[in-house]
């Protein structure tokens, strides 16, 4: 396993639907293996789940704020 | 926690709401229809056949349709909680609507007893298992927010709209007795209007605006309070047959000033949320609810003005601008609006799910602006053709009826392109 080095940062908030979803699957797809992506949004993102989940991500979501939201991505490894 | 929790994990296939805003324009292309043919007669009363026609291809055949479908695809997402076999629950109301909403027109139009007996069983098959359907989904949902309960109100004045219209089409199928026929039709009119179609706009605005429009949320104080409070107000003003006068003449003023009160502050606040919208980037979905909230508030006053003026209020024109102000200058500039976010968001993340995402073409690109834009000045011009005839019906009601049939065929020309770029697209999967 290697060690998870700092997140790619992408800060989406107050982009219109759906550049949120748009650019981070864009820059999933540039991750080095083991490299996670941070988000942050305004809201949160439910419909990016599914398509997180179909290519093999899984996410942590945390609320910031009232109206911030931090999603942490990371590609899911075989056991 | 967030108001704002639209998910689609548990979306209805693309083909259950397309159906539903597919069909919508046709009805606005029959309005026009109907008003071009019939000509000046059909604004010489608010009670002319061809006006009774229009008013429900506008009401029941776009607007409900619309509304229906929405909150199909809305209703999983929103309250958590799956339509059950959402393909054939979707046959089971969009067929039927389709028939009921043109068989009843037809019926008002040219004043056919049969077809108004025919149009009923088929409208309360629709709207029974619509109602049956979102309140099921509603009452099992997990998530119950400001949405969630707003559309549940909505569905319960979707109910008496119902329940009073197949009463008033029973007493001109010449079928049941009626006492009162015009206050069942204020009833009708109101519960559809200002409880169905007003309090679904609210709950949904609650989602839509702060996420599509990039506002601020709503303040927390409407969110909890606006749509109960409405409700109960128009709950109170449906009491005041029952009463003697004077107690009823101002039971009924109490009431439609509350009611006046509470659509004012949902209009002045989307109106301020979206001067503070984060991204000032010029947006052809804002202008639609701009229209749509700018006539919310002349329609507000117009009726408060009435309340004070029986000259007004008696005057040809006072009905007719209400309901031009109302649902083509509000509803339908909202839903035009919603329209088009909605079918191009979802027949983006329909594609995201099919193709590679490189592929997929940008959201922009499936409803271009300058075509929405191009709608959006047609209607505008519908708006404000329609008061002119509510005024001057001859020679006005030729050029509002033109500008509502081009409206109609912009909307549908638009959505078929959505749909078009979504089954283009899919082969390729």
């Amino acid at each position: 396993m290697t060690k998870p080095s700092d997140p790619r940062e992408l800060d989406a908030r107050g982009l219109p639907p759906p550049e949120p979803m748009q650019r981070a699957l864009e820059t999933l797809e540039s991750l080095q293996p083991g490299e996670q992506l941070r988000m942050l949004l305004h809201r949160e993102p439910f419909p990016l789940y599914n398509l997180l989940r179909e290519r093999g991500y899984t996410h942590r979501t945390t609320q910031l704020a009232e109206d911030t939201y931090e999603i942490l991505i990371w590609q899911i490894t075989p056991e | 926690m967030s108001l704002a929790s639209l998910s689609l994990e548990q979306a209805p296939p693309i083909s259950v709401p397309f159906r539903f805003f597919l069909s919508a324009p046709l009805f606005l292309l029959l309005a026009a229809t109907a008003l071009l043919v019939a000509g000046p007669v059909a604004l010489e009363s608010r009670w002319s056949t061809a006006l009774l026609s229009t008013t429900h291809l506008l009401t029941l055949g776009c607007m409900s349709m619309v509304m229906c479908g929405a909150m199909l695809q809305m209703l999983p997402v929103l309250a958590g909680s799956p339509v059950p076999n959402p393909r054939m629950v979707a046959w089971a109301i969009h067929l039927p609507l389709l028939a009921g909403a043109l068989l009843l027109c037809a019926g008002l139009y040219l004043g056919t007893p049969l077809l108004l007996q025919l149009a009923m069983p088929l409208l309360i098959f629709a709207f029974g298992t619509f109602l049956c359907i979102a309140a099921y989904s509603l009452v099992r949902a997990q998530a119950r927010n400001a949405s969630t309960r707003a559309m549940l109100l909505a569905l319960a004045a979707l109910a008496f709209t119902l329940v009073l219209g197949v009463l008033l089409a029973g007493g001109v199928a010449g079928l049941l007795e009626l006492p009162n026929i015009l206050q069942l039709v204020a009833l009708h009119a109101n519960w559809g209007l200002l409880g169905w179609t007003a309090l679904l706009v609210i709950g949904v605005a609650y989602q839509v605006v702060p996420m599509f429009q990039l506002t601020p949320l709503y303040p927390r104080v409407i969110t909890r309070w606006l749509g109960g409070i409405l409700f109960a107000l128009l709950l109170l003003w449906s009491l005041y047959p029952l009463l003697p006068q004077p107690a009823a003449g101002i039971l009924s003023l109490i009431a439609a000033c509350g009611l006046a009160a509470c659509i004012t502050v949902f209009a002045l606040s989307t109106l301020r949320l979206q001067h503070k919208r984060r991204r000032r980037v010029p947006d052809v979905v804002l202008q639609f609810w701009r229209i749509g909230m700018f006539s919310l508030l002349a329609a507000t006053l117009l009726w408060m003005a009435g309340q004070f003026s029986t000259v007004l209020s008696e005057s040809t024109f006072y009905p007719l601008a209400l309901g031009i102000l109302f649902i083509v200058g509000f509803a339908l500039s909202v839903i035009h609006g919603m329209l088009y976010k909605i079918a191009s968001f979802l027949v983006w993340f329909h594609l995201q799910g099919k193709l590679p995402s490189k592929e997929v073409p940008n959201m922009k690109t499936i409803i271009p602006d300058t075509a929405a834009r191009r709608h959006w000045y047609t209607h505008l011009a519908s708006v404000l053709l329609g008061l002119a005839a509510a005024l001057w019906p001859m020679p006005w009601v030729y050029a509002a009826g033109v500008a509502l049939f081009l409206s109609g065929l912009l909307l549908l020309a638009n959505l078929y392109g959505a749909w078009n770029c979504y089954r283009r697209m899919v082969p390729k999967a």
